[in-house]
């Protein structure tokens, strides 16, 4: 034999030797699979030192963790769930969770809210996953949507904040400017995201500031309702005071409305956005002087403010390989010193779940926390009072009871409803009843029909 | 044992045979037999439903506002590739400094991904600090931004970022083409006395008749079935409703309310409306033994 011959046959053997030995010891090890949505580059390496200290811990598991984007999820979900190879654990929308539980094909998490110890968890955020005596979800993290505003405009106007739609619509009309008189607007009242998702969380929660009702306990939509015409000619006469083409942005360029200053004021506002100011906002205005934030306003039939919460649940679902050591990895994630890790990544918007961190020192310490806390003191006041829900949902029975929510948010049906009124003129009436048919159509389809 | 020629040659195209099978005929089917039920997408709950989704389907406004925007955005595209794929390929076919390099970067946009490309235009396009609104503004040619991703311009953004994807297809397949036309025939045309653009549409044209019917035939294909595009520009904002073409809605239909019945039955009308369009197109333009 040649030594080149001998050559490559010892290099052959090494190879094969080392592909076995390494995939042997993937094998013998568990591999859980986590899928989350926070794809921002800190909370993506907070998420791999938690791994990496949890599989210190564990060396007999690993963690495959892959952020994915939020658009992605629901439809990853499902696709793994129908071809039977599920992750342990996902992030999802809790009308996601509501629709995955009701199917029975998600696992309690009652040994982790055990773990963490039940009555450590906000009130609100148990409401998210708990169906009947077992939760099903349980939130990583809660953030309300946020009315933000220019301070340094409204004082400068002597402006205080809205109590009513109406006293809105004056800030708006107050609040949209031609700061150079050269008779163009420079900045809108106003600005709202215009795609799918956040017009759908803006429905629900106008809905509920109205004190109305989407669908009712047959199923049946109440598009038609009073309330929603309200709603509709609301959003028509708050759109004059809106950026034009607000319909074609996304929540990133509303943002940039704020703090590129062509706009006074954002209904949509998240904590994540405080951030975003300190990225991109003019150095002079970092602070809550400039960019502060309002309880919303009610509407005309509705007695309460009302806001969304982005509260998506843990899942872990039936089918999945290794239960007990994604239960493992959850309950790790949520110890003090880890979950503080996580929520510093975005402490504006991750509101944590566990009263003991929400009033630990080292939480109180986060620098943004302090100088941006008027944000999170009206978030505390949203969740304390119990005026924030998820998506679409107008009261708690509606995360059991409805759980098409999750295709009526997919199918646009409220967002064609409000670009009619808005942008082509329609009628609210005649646009609600279009919308109306669509989604009793959608709903009797799906078998939920009880009308 | 020894195959006869007969048998061995059935032997060797059964591999063949199968991948097309398997690849092509079975999705095909299984997408039509799929519109006849009631279908969750995800889920195995069906119920054979016959034709109830065509019925639902033909009575849907939403459907026929689809086609539309499908029909208005394929139209226009195809004949805006077509122009100026040809125009491009006529200026790259002439003899000047740098042509292999105008060539070479002429060919970028179609071999970028098609989501670098939107991110880029979306980035370009936006109404607040885009390039395309601050030149726009700076020439004097508007006196407000304009909203490229809003209601009354979107479709514009994507017919304009979709030809300046594609065009490049067209000049290669043209450009080809020109490059085999014997110059014979243009020392001919120039002896006659004809000019440019007499030599364009009787020398030039003619020959590229051939290879414009296949590139018409495969855009149109390509185009009216186009969903990467369409979809990624409204992801993240971009007023989706105004551009929702067959393929989007199709997916809508199917991904998003979960109703994978009516999404095949929206993919089997799609498939019927281009073979139909097809045999019109060759009944109207195809000769016998060109192509």
């Amino acid at each position: 034999m040649n030594r080149k011959k001998t050559y490559w046959i010892v290099l052959g053997l090494f190879t094969l030797f080392f592909l076995i030995s390494s995939n042997s010891a993937l094998a013998a090890k568990k591999v859980i699979h986590v899928w989350h949505t926070e794809t921002n580059p800190l909370s993506r390496e907070a998420i791999a030192n938690i791994v990496a200290r949890f599989e210190a811990q564990h060396p007999d598991i690993k963690v495959e963790a892959e952020a994915l984007a939020w658009g992605d999820l629901e439809g990853k979900i499902m696709a793994a769930l129908a071809s039977g190879s599920p992750p342990e654990l996902s992030h999802g929308q809790p009308i996601t969770c509501a629709a995955l539980q009701a199917k029975g094909l998600l696992m309690p998490l009652d040994e982790v809210v055990k773990d963490i110890g039940e009555e450590n968890i906000w009130d609100q955020i148990k409401k998210v996953g708990k169906y009947g005596d077992h939760y099903y979800g349980l939130v990583h993290a809660a953030g309300t949507s946020l009315l933000i505003y220019r301070k340094d405009l409204a004082n400068k106007k002597g402006l205080k904040g809205p109590k009513t739609w109406d006293d809105l619509l004056l800030l708006a009309k107050e609040l949209t400017m031609d700061t150079d008189g050269d008779g163009k607007t420079d900045i809108y009242g106003l600005t709202i995201p215009g795609d799918n998702l956040f017009i759908n969380i803006l429905m629900g929660e106008l809905t509920k500031a109205n004190g109305g009702i989407l669908f009712d306990e047959k199923n049946r939509p109440h598009f038609t309702d009073k309330t929603m015409i309200e709603t509709l000619n609301f959003l028509n006469e708050l759109t004059k005071y809106m950026p034009p083409g607000w319909e074609g942005h996304g929540y990133r360029e509303t943002f940039a409305n704020m703090y590129g200053q062509k706009a006074a004021m954002m209904y949509q506002g998240y904590g994540r956005g405080a951030s975003l100011i300190e990225q991109y906002a003019p150095k002079n205005m970092l602070s809550t002087d400039y960019f502060d934030v309002w309880i919303k306003p009610r509407g005309p039939s509705g007695d309460r403010p009302a806001a969304q919460v982005d509260e998506e649940p843990w899942m872990m679902f039936k089918g999945c390989k290794y239960p007990k050591e994604a239960i493992e990895f959850l309950k790790f994630f949520y110890e003090d010193e880890n979950y503080l890790e996580y929520i510093q990544t975005v402490p504006i918007h991750f509101f944590p779940i566990t009263k003991s961190l929400s009033k630990s020192k080292p939480y109180q310490d986060t620098p943004m926390i302090k100088k941006w806390k008027g944000w999170l003191d009206v978030q505390e006041y949203y969740l304390d009072n119990d005026l924030v829900k998820p998506t679409l949902v107008i009261d708690w029975e509606d995360m059991a009871g409805k759980p098409y929510l999750m295709e009526i948010l997919g199918s646009g049906i409220l967002k064609d409803m409000v670009m009619e009124v808005t942008k082509e003129g329609v009628s609210p009436e005649k646009a609600a009843a279009k919308a109306q048919k669509r989604a009793e159509e959608l709903i009797k389809d799906k078998g939920y029909a009880k009308w | 044992m020894r195959l006869s020629p007969q048998k061995a040659g059935f032997v060797l195209i059964v591999p063949s045979v199968f991948l097309v099978c398997s690849l092509l005929v079975y999705p095909v089917l299984y997408g039509v037999w799929l519109s006849f039920f009631k279908k969750h997408s995800f889920f195995p709950d069906q119920r054979f439903v016959g034709l109830a989704n065509y019925v639902y389907v033909m009575k849907d406004p939403e459907f026929w506002m689809s086609v539309w925007y499908g029909t208005v955005y394929s139209v226009s595209t195809i004949v805006l590739q077509i122009v100026i794929g040809v125009i491009a390929a006529l200026i790259v076919n002439e003899a000047f400094r740098g042509r292999n390099f105008v060539r070479g970067v002429i060919l970028f946009p179609y071999m970028i991904p098609t989501v670098v490309a939107i991110i880029l235009w979306k980035w370009l396009l936006n109404n607040q600090f885009g390039l395309v609104n601050y030149l726009l503004l700076a020439l004097g040619i508007v006196q407000d931004p304009v909203s490229w991703m809003g209601k009354d311009h979107i479709m514009t953004s994507l017919i304009l970022i979709s030809v300046w994807e594609f065009f490049p297809f067209v000049l290669l397949s043209v450009l080809a083409r020109m490059q085999s036309i014997p110059p014979v025939l243009y020392e001919a045309a120039k002896v006659d006395g004809a000019g440019v653009f007499r030599r364009f549409f009787h020398v030039t044209l003619p020959q590229l008749r051939n290879v414009l019917f296949v590139v018409i035939l495969l855009r149109s294909i390509w185009m009216f079935t186009k969903f990467d595009t369409v979809w990624l520009l409204t992801q993240g904002g971009g007023a989706e409703k105004y551009i929702r073409t067959l393929p989007v809605y199709a997916y809508m239909r199917t991904f998003m309310y979960y109703q994978a019945g009516l999404g095949s039955t929206l993919a089997v009308l799609m498939f019927v409306i281009l073979i139909v369009s097809t045999a019109i197109y060759f009944k109207m333009f195809r000769r016998e033994g060109e192509i």
